[in-house]
């Protein structure tokens, strides 16, 4: 049996290996979303949120993380330190330190315009689909709790937002727009009320 | 130009009745979707799935996600997969996940899952190269990584497996639109001819669409009863009870067997792989 690795074994790949797959994603992008800044790694307007998630993802590769196991003990005591971690490192944080109110306006404008396009109905269809759960209060540097969906993110969204690193995604919960650290299962930021 | 040769049992098998062909150095697998509750019909299903192995004995299974419902303690995922499937594990049947809505993106990390720290990956068994993908989360760099791996998968056999259905008849959830707009164009450029998935709580096996066979199981331990819609798209469905799917690939030929709790063959089959050269009869 011949395994591959996935996220992050892309990254290792020269990038010009990648042209073709990076034209039909273009394409794929402008039959899905026109006007998609596909392969940009931050598009234009979101100020300096891709540096806030670099000074965040510097503070989290300094903690260690999650490996393979057969124990599941190992993986929710890694995954419960590792929160710990972070906490501890970042005691102060608070809402709008990654999404400033800056790129919040350019984040909402993208959530909205993607719920209302050419293509909303179908977006709208993807986050019922993944069965988002209501009145569920996060807070930053709160636990995105045990029973909670992990949710489905429209994919032409995240074709039109910034790109983040393996062990951050971006959320929906509820009507809340969420970043999560997915190993510490942490949420990391939030916009309340981004999605109409 | 492909042969789809189906064949719907008239009378009712027993699971011990297996109707694939066992042939000499095939691949073999089972897959199951949508299952981990932790209730007693998974526990059921799983006993049945180990009786099968008896006449059948596959080497591994596919999970379509939903692998762990619910709470995720050690004591969930011993209680939602590792002790109902223990036998199988015993008897040396390696579990690939894929994850669904309900998972938590650490069960990567959980060896038994075989995802080797990989939200999405692909493994080769025989000619059949595998793609495990992250529905809930197809970002770029997902799809840039996809196409990839389908373009270095060469002729063999590629297949799919995931959490959405792109095609359903189910009431509850219904046909993931948004994703097929991403994920078909993929398939069709690169020759994927079967795709797994779950998320509806209902067996399902679509007619081939644009000539991609398309299965969903997502009632290995969850249940939507009664919740096919009658549409064009299936060729054959069952939501009564709880089921799996076992598949035997040998050269060019898929066969496969769905199997209810009770030990009911609900649907059973064959067909050619598509864009394969015939066989003389």
């Amino acid at each position: 049996m011949i395994q591959r690795e996935g996220r992050n074994g892309a990254r290792r790949v020269n990038s010009h290996r990648f042209l073709p797959a990076a034209c039909v994603l273009i394409l794929l992008a402008g039959a899905a979303a026109a006007q998609t800044p596909a392969l940009s790694k931050q598009p234009p307007g979101f100020g300096d949120f891709t540096q806030r998630v670099q000074q965040y993802m510097k503070l989290r590769n300094a903690l260690p993380n999650q490996r393979t196991t057969k124990i599941p003990a190992k993986i929710v005591d890694r995954r419960q330190s590792l929160a710990e971690a972070i906490r501890e490192a970042r005691p102060a944080a608070k809402q709008g330190d990654i999404f400033t109110p800056e790129t919040s306006e350019a984040f909402l404008k993208v959530i909205r315009g993607t719920l209302r396009g050419s293509n909303a109905a179908n977006v709208r269809k993807t986050i019922r689909q993944g069965e988002p759960v209501a009145g569920v209060h996060l807070t930053v540097n709160g636990a995105y709790p045990e029973h909670l969906p992990r949710t489905t993110v429209p994919p032409t969204l995240l074709l039109r937002l910034p790109r983040l690193p393996d062990k951050l995604a971006y959320r929906i919960v509820g009507h809340d727009f969420v970043l999560q650290d997915t190993e510490a299962r942490l949420v990391v930021d939030l916009i309340p009320g981004a999605l109409p | 130009m492909f042969l789809i040769c189906l064949s719907r049992p008239s009378a009712p098998l027993s699971a011990q009745d297996s109707t694939l062909p066992l042939k000499s150095g095939s691949v073999r697998f089972a897959v199951i979707g949508d299952m981990g509750t932790g209730d007693p019909p998974q526990y059921q299903i799983a006993q049945r799935m180990l009786e099968f192995h008896q006449k059948f004995p596959f080497t591994f299974a596919i999970m379509l996600g939903d692998n762990i419902y619910g709470g995720k303690t050690p004591a969930d995922l011993q209680k939602k997969f590792e002790i109902p499937y223990k036998p199988l594990l015993d008897a040396g049947v390696q579990f690939y996940a894929s994850l669904g809505n309900h998972d938590d993106t650490n069960e990567r990390f959980y060896k038994f899952f075989n995802m080797n720290g990989q939200q999405y990956y692909s493994f080769k068994k025989g000619n059949v190269h595998f793609f495990a993908l992250d529905s809930d989360y197809l970002d770029p760099k997902q799809l840039v990584w996809l196409e990839k791996e389908l373009a270095n998968a060469g002729t063999d056999w590629k297949i799919c497996f995931f959490h959405h259905p792109l095609y359903s008849s189910g009431a509850f959830h219904g046909s993931s639109t948004e994703l097929r707009t991403i994920l078909e164009p993929l398939f069709l450029k690169y020759g994927v001819q079967v795709v797994f998935a779950g998320h509806e709580h209902v067996y399902e096996r679509l007619k081939p669409q644009k000539g991609i066979y398309y299965f969903t199981e997502g009632a290995s331990g969850e249940l939507r009863y009664g919740n096919l819609r009658k549409t064009d798209l299936t060729a054959a469905g069952y939501d009564k009870d709880r089921s799996f799917l076992t598949v035997e690939i040998s050269g060019d030929d898929l066969s496969f067997q769905a199997i209810s709790r009770t030990g009911v063959t609900v649907d059973s089959g064959s067909f050619h792989r598509p864009g394969a050269e015939q066989h003389a009869p």
